[in-house]
């Protein structure tokens, strides 16, 4: 099972993340974060995650720590 | 080391340098202090030291700079108007504590004004034109065997305090060759291990930085640099007396007119008037106290400057009210001889003696 | 297995303070996710700028020293000399705006690569000034409005943006010059593989390697991350092309 952790403390709600995401398993949560606006979320309730990691690598803010892949 | 030589200034300090240690010299020409530069370059390049011929002084000080925040003993030369151009890097050097030797070897101003010698720089150099709080070290060599003492002293003051120091010579000192003797360097190196940027390896990185956002540390740190400003004008005031001792009469003066100011104080000795020299070996920190302290004793000040009265403003901060303080100076060309400088004498002594 | 996690280099429980979507955060992450790779943590000391890219010293885990504005290039000359005088060979490099690098410090940036100093030069160009808020710098395109250029860059009126790339590739001292951008990710992993290879020239005494990143800065162009990086796939890359303008290998 492949997946990702988001740190949402150092998320700035600029959803490059989301836009990129092939299976979009990334969305914006009820949480607001530091800008003021609801930070992203990862929700994989299918197991669909890819561990392609492009979410990581267009993060400007490395808010998402971690990405595993199995 | 070695027996007395014929030595022109600018090539003394630049033995100096080399006899120190100095590793890294970076520079751009310009008259009168080129020939530092000239003599550095193959000297440098055979002992695989660095060396560049920078782009501009602003390229030239920056480099200084960097190689400065790694340890190494740097120096770089130039004068005048070009000194004016790293102002900017000076002032960053003072806020990030990095040892840097300038030597300037001052010509007449202002702006390009041409290559005669002058004391023009002495406000540039410890008032300076840079940013903040901030105090460079400046050394007043006289003659060419202080160019070979203080160059020592510079390097030794700026690794001490991590601070940039000037050698402020001119440009009689810097093209005259007398004898000297080149002896070995008489200061211990300063440990720096704790400071320097060498990459992170085994410890924990370090940074090297002027910025500082926090309005609270902003003011801790000048508060800091203050303090060790303090510390150095404590400790580090050098300064010459020349039969002050029961002088009526004090000349002051600093740099190469000095020799001319001992001239006259002999003169006038053989005419039976007591006069001395007071010559300060540092411009910043300048000897206020040891001056105040003559001047209770001492009906007359005559400041003599090849300038318009720079150091006259700090020399009448030393006295106060305590004497009368008379001024000589000429901007820039040939310095005031020592007969021009009796004479001027002679007219101050008529007035101010009239009044005492 | 992991496949991605914060680069060592990066500072523990550092935050980057750019605007959110801003491509400086990017690019500062392939940096050190490169010195991760080269293993070069230890022995790096990296110059920082004036404008936003100053604070590189909170976030980067390496030896850094802050230049006065635009002289980056020369401060990074001297530890490369000061060290090599001393019988080391450090990794240098420094990480400027194209204001910082192209305008004010464009004599130090290009007599550094003439001299062919062996450190390598990460320019950030997102054609202005961002930290002072959006004024018209050396890059700006032709017509492009900003809080110095209210009717658009005007070449009679302001006159022409520079290519920096181009230039430094002109530089017989420079062993490597090429212009990555950052809108997708293939650009962002072909701009990484780019910065590696800039580094391993530098550790093969190459010469002077340079990097030109085109970079987005919504907040100053107005526009939301997502349009900023249309906008430089669709405008900015057709006049600063991506590409190699020199490497000394293929010559």
């Amino acid at each position: 099972m492949s997946y990702i952790k988001i740190n949402q403390d150092k998320c700035k709600s600029c959803y490059l993340c989301m836009d990129v995401c092939p299976k979009k398993l990334i969305k914006k949560s009820e949480k607001i974060g530091k800008t003021g606006q609801n930070v992203a979320e990862f929700i994989d309730t299918n197991n669909e995650c890819l561990g392609c990691s492009q979410c990581a690598l267009v993060c400007p803010d490395i808010a998402i720590t971690e990405v595993v892949k199995e | 080391m070695s027996e007395k030589q014929l030595l022109k200034g600018n090539i003394a300090i630049a033995k100096a340098a080399l006899n120190c240690g100095c590793s890294c010299y970076f520079g751009y020409p310009i008259t009168p202090q080129t020939e530092i530069g000239e003599f550095l370059s193959l000297e440098m390049q055979e002992r695989n030291l660095a060396y560049v011929c920078a782009e501009s002084e602003i390229g030239a000080i920056n480099m200084a700079l960097g190689a400065a925040s790694t340890g190494a003993k740097v120096m770089t030369s130039s004068s005048s108007c070009a000194v004016s151009l790293m102002q900017e890097a000076l002032s960053y050097a003072c806020s990030d504590e990095l040892p840097i030797v300038l030597v300037n070897v001052m010509r007449a101003g202002p702006g390009q004004g041409y290559i005669f010698p002058s004391q023009g720089d002495y406000n540039q150099s410890t008032i300076g034109g840079g940013n903040g709080d901030y105090k460079i070290i400046v050394l007043s060599p006289s003659n060419v065997q202080e160019c070979i003492e203080l160059t020592y002293k510079a390097f030794y003051l700026a690794q001490k305090y991590r601070n940039p120091v000037i050698l402020l010579a001119d440009g009689l000192l810097g093209q005259m060759a007398e004898p000297a003797k080149l002896f070995d360097n008489p200061y211990p190196n300063i440990d720096n291990t704790s400071w320097i940027l060498n990459g992170s390896n085994g410890r924990k990185s370090r940074s090297i930085h002027s910025l500082e956002p926090s309005q609270l540390k902003l003011n801790q740190h000048i508060f800091n640099l203050h303090k060790k400003y303090q510390a150095i004008e404590q400790n580090e005031v050098d300064y010459e007396e020349y039969l002050c001792d029961d002088a009526d009469i004090i000349i002051t003066s600093f740099g190469s007119l000095a020799r001319h100011s001992k001239a006259v104080c002999n003169h006038y000795r053989e005419k039976g008037i007591k006069m001395g020299l007071f010559r300060p070996k540092t411009l910043y920190p300048f000897p206020y106290k040891r001056l105040n302290e003559l001047s209770k004793k001492t009906k007359l000040f005559i400041d003599i400057e090849m300038n318009l009265g720079q150091m006259l403003r700090d020399v009448r901060l030393s006295i106060l009210s305590n004497a009368q303080v008379s001024f000589i100076g000429k901007p820039v060309g040939d310095w005031l001889k020592k007969e021009e400088l009796i004479n001027a004498i002679d007219n101050i002594a008529k007035e101010q003696y009239a009044s005492i | 297995m992991q496949v991605f996690s914060t680069p060592k280099t990066i500072k523990e429980n550092s935050s980057f303070t750019f605007c959110p979507g801003c491509d400086h955060g990017v690019a500062l992450k392939l940096v050190a996710m490169v010195l991760d790779e080269l293993n070069l943590q230890e022995q790096t000391i990296a110059v920082a700028s004036s404008g936003c890219s100053v604070l590189l010293y909170d976030f980067l885990d390496v030896d850094c020293i802050e230049s006065p504005h635009g002289r980056a290039c020369a401060v990074a000359t001297g530890i490369k000399r000061a060290h090599k005088a001393q019988g080391n060979n450090k990794f240098v490099f420094t990480y400027q705006g194209d204001g910082d690098f192209a305008s004010i410090g464009i004599s130090e940036s290009l007599h550094s690569a003439l001299r062919g100093e062996n450190i390598t030069a990460i320019c950030i160009n997102n054609t202005n000034y961002g930290m002072t808020g959006g004024q018209m710098g050396p890059t700006s395109t032709l017509g492009q409005i900003t809080s110095t250029s209210p009717l658009g860059r005007n070449k009679e009126y302001h006159g022409f943006p520079i290519k920096t790339a181009e230039h430094i590739a002109l530089c017989d001292g420079a062993s490597f010059s090429a212009r990555v951008a950052l809108y997708d990710v293939k650009n962002i992993i072909n701009a990484k593989n780019t910065i590696k290879k800039a580094f391993e020239y530098q550790k093969e005494g190459l010469g002077f390697s340079f990097v030109e990143i085109l970079s987005s800065c919504p907040t100053n162009w107005k526009l939301s991350p997502q349009d900023s990086h249309k906008k430089i796939e669709e405008e900015l890359s057709k006049t600063y092309k991506l590409g190699i303008f020199k490497d000394i290998k293929n010559e």
